[in-house]
């Protein structure tokens, strides 16, 4: 009986807890509710805020990307240049790029068709800039972007969301100036740059071109970006001959043809890239002294003079001083002109400071640049350069500030410049050639210091007797594609507004 | 017995209820009230730092290559200075610019270029007290644009802390340790010079250190919501960094 009593007291206790933790339980997960809302409440504010700034910091960099894909397109010396990977996108280089031809680089997504992607993105600013339906009227070509060709097209990578770059010419009139204040802004004809500002004249300098890019992103962010942009070539010094050595009545230059080789001839009898006669005639040989002129005839065995042919006649050599620049014409301007070359060198070997003795560097070296009659290189040898036994071919600019040793086992293509010791010797066999031209000037001592004064020092070519070979000839084609690749410069760079 | 037990309990757990939902819509309209101030705050000075870094972008826009003789169509350098605006005769900066300085930027610009009768501008950028100024001016030759951008000064973002007091900066310290690393006041504007080789602060460069140089701006904006942390009773401020890459000529 008392066990039953206690029983029910516990049951009735059992039952009244039972609402208590039904009470707790709600409390606590009401509570843990409330923080919970409050803290997504608080982290989409900052995410919010997070997402806005990647977005509009992500699109000003995807806009910027095709900028820079299509100025680096422009250069002919870049792998993916449109030279190379989209023939008739642009006019040949050097040609003028007319009012009214506009190149698109189209970079459509994943699930974009570049068809569409003028449509879905239009260009409404080439209109703003050059007069309503100029776009309808324009000639206009496109290609695809790196991102959309082999093979980046082939990696799993998502590209810069820019939709398109376009290039085209400019005007006076597209670009609001008057450039040669004749109070009428021109609209057809062609802005150039001299280096310093804009002209209507075309033989001042390079063209300017304009570059502009749209980048889209997923979440409607878009940004467009515009360049102005020109080549800068590097001056050469004009190639008034085959060869041409430095001196100056102080300091004369030395030639020592191979005298046992009946075949070495340096000839100004201009060919073309397949060697062809252009039927334009350079000198074979120039100096800068009367006196050279004598030694470097005396240097030729007399019974092969009559092949150094070229503008005048055998042996071809001739004082070019009156035709020479003379902003080249002492050992600082020359020396001061290798430098420049330098630095938009290629290849520089070996990289570091020059030092003096100056190493030597083999013909070994340049093998792995791979150089061909498409990818034509600019190489600076901060040294001597020896490519004895060397049997490959060379092609593109050459600069060595030491001493030269050739091997007729080499056919070069393009330009060779010996500036700073002003040595060249040679001794072996075989039988190639230079296609191009050649100079040869000495600027700096052995120690490797500049000659003082304005006398340039007398440049030296000594080949031994039984030295093979066929010597230079002229080639203005090889010399025009080996002008060091110039940058195309950034004139001017701004944001337009949307 | 168990129905009425019942309702009890559902009554006790609705007025539960309705004070935890009470509750939880004031802190909520506190919090709220904190949220929108500091997201506003965020977000104007989110705009305004896109501003700044678009006009830095900008900056020297058109270039002197564009010819002509008139210096209010182009833009002789990217950033004005004073005293003594003359080109090419600069000042130093942190030396003897008053402008450009860690609180004061002059952009020279034609923000607006595909309008035939625009021409350059000044843009001045300006702490005054905790407000950040913005300002625009036509480019007068021979003028200094210091002196005339100061007439068009307007607010653009409020409650700047970046040139606080040693005090306040000790306090933002406390509740944000990462931020004013030095205990001294953060400059809004941080520059970089071209030199002959890699750029460099500016005020590393040598002779090299002229606002003509100036090749990259970093743009550091640190902005407190007007009222303390809800939770915490500490200030509440964000710090919003950006830069702006000069790309046009310098000169």
């Amino acid at each position: 009986m008392q066990i039953e009593i206690q029983g029910r007291r516990t049951h009735r206790k059992r039952r009244t807890d039972e609402g208590i933790a039904l009470l707790i339980s709600i409390f606590v997960l009401l509570l843990i509710s409330v923080v919970a809302i409050a803290l997504v409440v608080s982290s989409g504010t900052e995410s919010a805020l997070a997402g806005n700034y990647r977005s509009s910091t992500g699109v000003y960099y995807a806009a910027l990307s095709g900028l820079e894909e299509a100025r680096g397109r422009l250069l002919a010396k870049n792998p993916d240049s449109f030279t190379t990977t989209a023939p008739g996108f642009l006019p040949s280089p050097g040609t003028t790029l007319a009012i009214g031809s506009v190149a698109y680089v189209l970079n459509p997504g994943p699930t974009e068709v570049a068809a569409n992607i003028l449509t879905t993105y239009p260009d409404t600013e080439y209109d703003n800039e050059f007069g309503g339906g100029s776009l309808a009227g324009a000639t206009v070509t496109t290609t695809n972007s790196v991102w959309n060709q082999t093979p980046l097209n082939g990696l799993n990578i998502p590209g810069p969301l820019y939709k398109w770059a376009r290039i085209n010419a400019v005007s006076e009139k597209s670009l609001n100036i008057d450039v040669d204040a004749d109070g009428n802004p021109d609209s057809i004809t062609p802005l150039y740059y001299d280096g310093a500002h804009f002209s209507n004249n075309p033989t001042v300098g390079p063209q300017v071109l304009e570059i502009t890019s749209l980048a889209a992103l997923p979440n409607g962010s878009q940004k467009l970006l515009q360049y102005l942009a020109a080549p800068v070539p590097i001056t050469l010094p004009p190639f008034l001959g085959a060869l041409t050595l430095s001196g100056s009545p102080a300091n004369g230059a030395a030639f020592h043809a191979p005298a046992s080789n009946s075949l070495y001839a340096i000839k100004g009898n201009d060919q073309d890239c397949n060697g062809s006669l252009t039927g334009l005639n350079y000198l074979a040989v120039g100096v800068f002294t009367n006196a050279d002129k004598n030694a470097v005839i005396n240097g030729i065995p007399p019974p092969v003079r009559a092949s150094y042919t070229g503008f005048n006649s055998a042996p071809d050599v001739a004082n070019i001083t009156p035709a020479f620049p003379a902003s080249l014409e002492t050992p600082s301007q020359l020396d001061a002109l290798a430098q420049t070359i330098a630095q938009s060198a290629d290849v520089t070997i070996p990289s570091g400071p020059i030092t003096y003795p100056l190493p030597t560097v083999t013909g070994s070296a340049l093998t792995p640049l791979g150089m061909s009659s498409t990818n034509l290189l600019t190489v600076v040898v901060n040294g001597n350069l020896d490519i004895s036994n060397w049997s490959n071919d060379g092609y593109g600019l050459l600069l060595v500030i030491g001493k030269f040793t050739y091997d007729p086992d080499t056919t070069w293509n393009g330009i060779i410049l010996v500036i700073g010791q002003g040595q060249v010797d040679g001794s072996h066999a075989q039988f190639k050639e230079i296609n191009g031209a050649m100079l040869v000037a000495k600027t700096r001592n052995s120690a490797g210091n500049l000659l003082p004064g304005s006398n340039l020092g007398g440049a030296s070519v000594q080949f031994s007797d039984s030295m093979q070979g066929y010597g230079v000839r002229y080639s203005n084609c090889w010399i025009q594609k080996s002008q060091p690749s110039s940058n195309f410069k950034i004139l001017s760079f701004h944001e337009i507004s949307q | 017995m168990n129905a009425v037990k019942l309702i009890i309990a559902a009554v006790l757990v609705a007025i539960n209820a309705f004070f935890v939902i009470a509750e939880y819509a004031l802190v909520r309209s506190r919090r709220a009230r904190l949220e929108v101030m500091a997201e506003e705050g965020a977000k104007g000075a989110r705009l305004a730092l896109d501003q700044i870094v678009r006009d830095v972008n900008d900056a020297g826009y058109p270039p002197p290559t564009y010819a002509g003789t008139d210096p209010t169509k182009f833009a002789s350098t990217p950033f004005a200075w004073s005293p003594n605006y003359t080109v090419p005769t600069t000042c130093t900066i942190d030396g003897s610019c008053i402008t450009p300085g860690d609180f004061d930027i002059i952009i020279e610009t034609n923000p607006t270029p595909q309008d035939p009768t625009s021409q350059v501008q000044w843009i001045r950028y300006q702490l005054q007290g905790t407000t950040l100024m913005r300002g625009a001016a036509l480019k007068q030759p021979g003028n200094d644009p210091a002196i005339d951008t100061a007439a068009f000064l307007a607010p653009l973002v409020q409650n700047v802390v970046n040139n606080s007091s040693a005090a306040q900066i000790a306090q933002y310290q406390a509740a944000y340790p990462g931020m004013f690393p030095t205990g001294n006041p953060v400059p809004i504007f941080s520059y970089s010079c071209d030199t002959g080789n890699v750029p460099l602060a500016c005020t590393a460069a040598g002779i090299d250190n002229s606002p003509a140089n100036i090749r990259d701006v970093v743009v550091t904006l640190i902005v407190a919501t007007a009222l303390p942390d809800a939770t915490t009773g500490e200030p509440r401020i964000v710090q919003l960094v950006g830069r702006g890459r000069r790309i046009n000529p310098n000169q």
